[in-house]
């Protein structure tokens, strides 16, 4: 049952957009998933076609309360900022061993950055969604600085949002994709479908199946996949999916 | 999507767009200061440490000139005017190249449409 978390040092570059489409592209390759988000408010629910009105039960709510979308089971842990018990408990649920029975994705909002390294040192694997913008690139050196050697060793990054048609958001994506390397493992297009969706309350892929963000975000998903089955703290992308 | 790019991309025969005007030079590039402030910025070198342990990755766009050289090395030689002993030691070890060298790969990837 492995963890992977998903925070990005900047809000708005479409963090639990990548979470959601994480967890329905392991879902689809087999993995049991479980995602939760630990946001204080959350939007989780609408990229999988939920009204704004649903409220996730708690990670330790009964099954029979659970929120199931295409099998993938949606949960909330809005205290887990504060909540020193909230690792330990993870792990006595037995989310931090290796293999696709039960994966956990966790969607952890830009500023908890404590609870996000609390969590990734327990991690098979850091993805990190920010977008090819001055004001996110400006914000990497303090990612890098915060997260160290060790943590930068889960750190996949992935560049959400990308518009390819302007100048600067190009130069932007080949600057990150000199600076992760190989720790790139894609970037998501700039696809007007994508808030589409959550506007006409329904999933991406039922919306707009030929959506270029969908197929880039399933690229990603079947990138991070082997991550399920590491054991070893340093994880690299095995090839580099980065336009 | 609207019905009349999807008309389009089925007279063409395809799925999506695909934008393909990659043209810059790296002189485009050098527009940005915030790019050139920031590989002055030495905590980007943890980058080196972690690839260091991380197994060599070959991918089909990698330059193993570029790869093979430390972003500490870039950053070192952006600094040669004004840096500390340590780094002025290897700048001279270095061959020297200027920063602009990944500038310059940054637009040889553009002007291949791989990026």
């Amino acid at each position: 049952m492995p963890m992977i978390v998903c925070h990005g040092p900047k809000g708005g570059t479409g963090n639990t957009f990548v979470a959601a489409h994480l967890a329905m592209g392991l879902s689809a390759q087999g993995a049991d998933v479980t995602v939760v988000s630990v946001a204080a408010r959350d939007s989780l629910p609408l990229h999988f076609g939920l009204s704004p009105a649903t409220s996730l039960p708690a990670i330790t709510a009964p099954a029979d309360e659970a929120v199931l979308v295409g099998g993938i089971n949606l949960r909330s842990w809005r205290r887990a900022a504060e909540d020193l018990d909230f690792v330990p408990m993870l792990n006595e649920l037995g989310y931090f061993q290796p293999g696709k029975e039960r994966v956990l994705v966790v969607d952890v909002p830009s500023g908890d950055t404590r609870l996000a390294r609390r969590l990734i040192e327990h991690a098979c694997a850091h993805v990190c969604t920010i977008n090819a913008q001055p004001d996110t690139l400006a914000l990497l050196p303090q990612v890098f600085g915060e997260a160290g050697p060790e943590g930068l060793a889960r750190t996949a990054f992935v560049i959400n949002a990308l518009d390819e048609t302007r100048r600067l958001g190009r130069h932007g994506a080949a600057f990150i994709r000199e600076l992760a390397g190989q720790r790139l493992i894609g970037r998501i297009r700039m696809d007007e479908a994508v808030p589409e969706a959550i506007a006409t309350l329904q999933m991406l892929g039922r919306y707009a199946p030929a959506s270029v963000a969908l197929a880039d975000v399933k690229q990603i998903a079947e990138a991070i996949a082997p991550t399920l089955d590491s054991t070893t703290n340093s994880w690299v992308a095995p090839v580099s999916l980065a336009a | 999507m609207r019905i009349d790019a999807r008309n389009l991309l089925d007279r063409l025969g395809r799925n999506e767009f695909a934008y393909k005007e990659f043209e810059d030079r790296f002189s485009d590039l050098e527009l940005w200061p915030i790019l050139e402030a920031l590989l002055r910025d030495p905590r980007l070198q943890t980058l080196d440490q972690t690839a260091a342990e991380a197994p060599p990755v070959e991918t089909e766009n990698s330059d193993p000139e570029l790869a093979a050289e430390p972003l500490k090395n870039l950053f070192s030689r952006y600094e040669q005017h004004s840096v500390s002993p340590s780094i002025a030691k290897s700048v001279v070890e270095e061959p020297v190249r200027d920063v602009r060298a990944m500038l310059r790969h940054l637009s040889d990837l553009g002007a291949r449409g791989e990026i």
